[in-house]
């Protein structure tokens, strides 16, 4: 389940200034959002997916598998927005009558379907690079810098913590139900989800006491102190980030002043 | 015309059976917003936050142990978020523990929680997304848990039973989460000929298949996960819990 987690902490960039990554994630998410054409969003597409697989060391075969896994919402959605109700059938390019209407696909419709499936391809790679690059402890240190709100971060770290906590238990608790057959019929498994649940939330509870006991032992008084590892940035590390835009937005804006169209 | 016909029929026939059921999960995948829809629903949800973080400060100032328990609430939906619902076509649903969560902590303090449920959904289990993490907010941590302790506090002032309040809170804030992300698409991808009313018509009958079921299912479990820690709470060791909804939990 955690699977990303592993990488980030093995990839090959984790050694690099998080905030530089995040730069030159979020910034080309948002060039490709603006940009909502194909090439742009392919050839962002191939950058990340470069960048994680070469330089970062994610298996290529596992960041195809993330690609498929919003797959099935993005064909449906798309599908949907192709997808039209009109009373005129010339409009559309394929269309079927039902009660006196037509449903179909029109020209306008099923471009920017397409738009859409690539630009959503591309900020998907981009999302995936972030997070298969840069471990989460990275990234809240890096929100921290950012002056997020001081105890969202705190209460931020606390979740990843715990997350890994309940899901230990988590695990534990199912296979012990599965081996007394909990989730043979479909009132067992409500049955056994129930108690699963309940007994996580009172686990959870009792722990949350406990660590608190703990913590206050050991001097907490409200705020989490940690020592961070330091790692230099430097504004050469944000090149890449501006040299890509740059020529992303460069060429969207030349091709839309002399192609037009679909590019 | 009838050459055309059939293919298209047994596609979408095709369509609705083979894909599996929870592929319209709540979650609006990254990308999938404009850039305009992307900033607006995050400005919207900015407010709520930015209670709920007032509220929570308040709270673990005055009680610095409630800051460990509400983190292990975060975990806790999370994890549940991760678990599958059994149904009876084998198809895989996930609760989404905002109900509960409402029910328990508010939705002030659950909006903030959620957010950061969904940040984490996004980076550790590649499920949403940053961009459109505002609309995602607003559909499942803010509107869904409003909706929810409403109609939790509207059951239980007409002296309706406990159960049915939070079965009906958990399947109506559900619901409200599918119902938002529908209108959010809509508002996104309007209809070419028939504008946002056709355009969420379109999204709205899809989650009707998949998803009414699912806030069934939801409620179900919801009553039988809070009617075990109702038991657990009668002991003083769960005091605290009560600090978050005097209203709610007495």
């Amino acid at each position: 389940m955690i699977n990303i987690d592993k990488y980030a902490y093995a990839s090959k960039l984790h050694q690099k200034n998080s905030i530089e990554k995040i730069a030159f994630a979020f910034i080309t998410l948002c060039v490709c959002l603006w940009a909502n054409s194909i090439l742009p969003s392919l050839v962002i597409l191939l950058v990340m997916t470069w960048v994680s697989v070469r330089k970062g060391g994610i298996p290529l075969p596992f960041f195809l598998k993330l690609l498929l896994l919003p797959m099935s919402f993005l064909i449906l959605g798309v599908l949907m927005i192709a997808f039209q109700i009109s009373n005129d059938p010339q409009q559309f390019v394929l269309s079927v009558p039902v009660f006196g209407t037509f449903l179909g696909f029109s020209k306008a419709g099923m471009e920017t379907a397409v738009r859409l499936f690539f630009r959503a391809l591309g900020a998907v790679s981009c999302l995936y690079y972030l997070s298969l690059n840069t471990p989460m402890v990275d990234l809240l240190s890096a929100l921290r810098k950012l002056k997020c709100p001081k105890l969202l971060v705190e209460l931020m770290s606390l979740i990843y913590r715990f997350i890994f906590i309940l899901t230990e238990t988590t695990e534990t608790m199912v296979t012990a139900q599965n081996s007394r057959l909990g989730y043979s019929g479909l009132k067992a498994g409500y049955h056994s989800l129930g108690a699963l649940a309940a007994t996580l939330f009172i686990r959870a509870y009792k722990r949350s006491d406990q660590i608190y006991t703990a913590m206050e032992a050991r001097g907490y008084d409200g705020d989490i102190i940690v020592l961070e590892e330091a790692v230099p940035y430097s504004w050469k590390g944000f090149l890449p980030a501006v040299l890509l835009n740059a020529f992303l937005i460069v060429s969207v804006l030349l091709a839309r002043q002399y192609l037009g169209g679909l590019l | 015309m009838n050459s055309k016909r059939i293919p298209m029929i047994a596609s979408i026939t095709l369509m609705l059976v083979l894909l599996p059921k929870n592929v319209f999960a709540m979650h609006i995948m990254e990308g999938f917003l404009p850039p305009v829809w992307c900033i607006s629903w995050g400005v919207l949800t900015i407010p709520f936050l930015a209670y709920g973080l007032y509220s929570l400060r308040k709270i673990t100032i005055e009680f610095p142990k409630l800051k460990l328990l509400l983190a292990m609430a975060g975990a806790f939906v999370f994890v549940l978020s991760s678990l599958k619902i059994p149904s009876v076509t084998g198809s895989c649903s996930h609760p989404t523990g905002t109900g509960l969560g409402a029910i328990l902590f508010g939705p002030a303090i659950m909006s903030v929680l959620g957010v950061i449920v969904l940040l984490f959904q996004a980076i550790l289990l590649a499920h949403g997304g940053l961009t459109t993490l505002g609309a995602n907010t607003f559909s499942m941590a803010v509107v869904g848990p409003f909706v929810a302790y409403a109609v939790y506090i509207i059951v239980l002032k007409t002296k309706g039973s406990r159960s049915l309040a939070v079965f009906l809170a958990a399947a109506l804030g559900d619901l409200a989460t599918y119902i938002t992300t529908a209108f959010q698409l809509a508002f996104a991808f309007p209809d070419p000929t028939g504008g946002v009313m056709a355009s969420t018509v379109k999204f709205m009958s899809i989650f009707a298949v998949t998803q009414i079921p699912l806030a069934i299912s939801e409620g179900i479990l919801t009553v039988i996960i809070f009617n075990a820690i109702m038991n657990y709470l009668k002991d003083d060791e769960f005091q605290s819990l009560k600090i978050f909804s005097k209203e709610a939990l007495r």
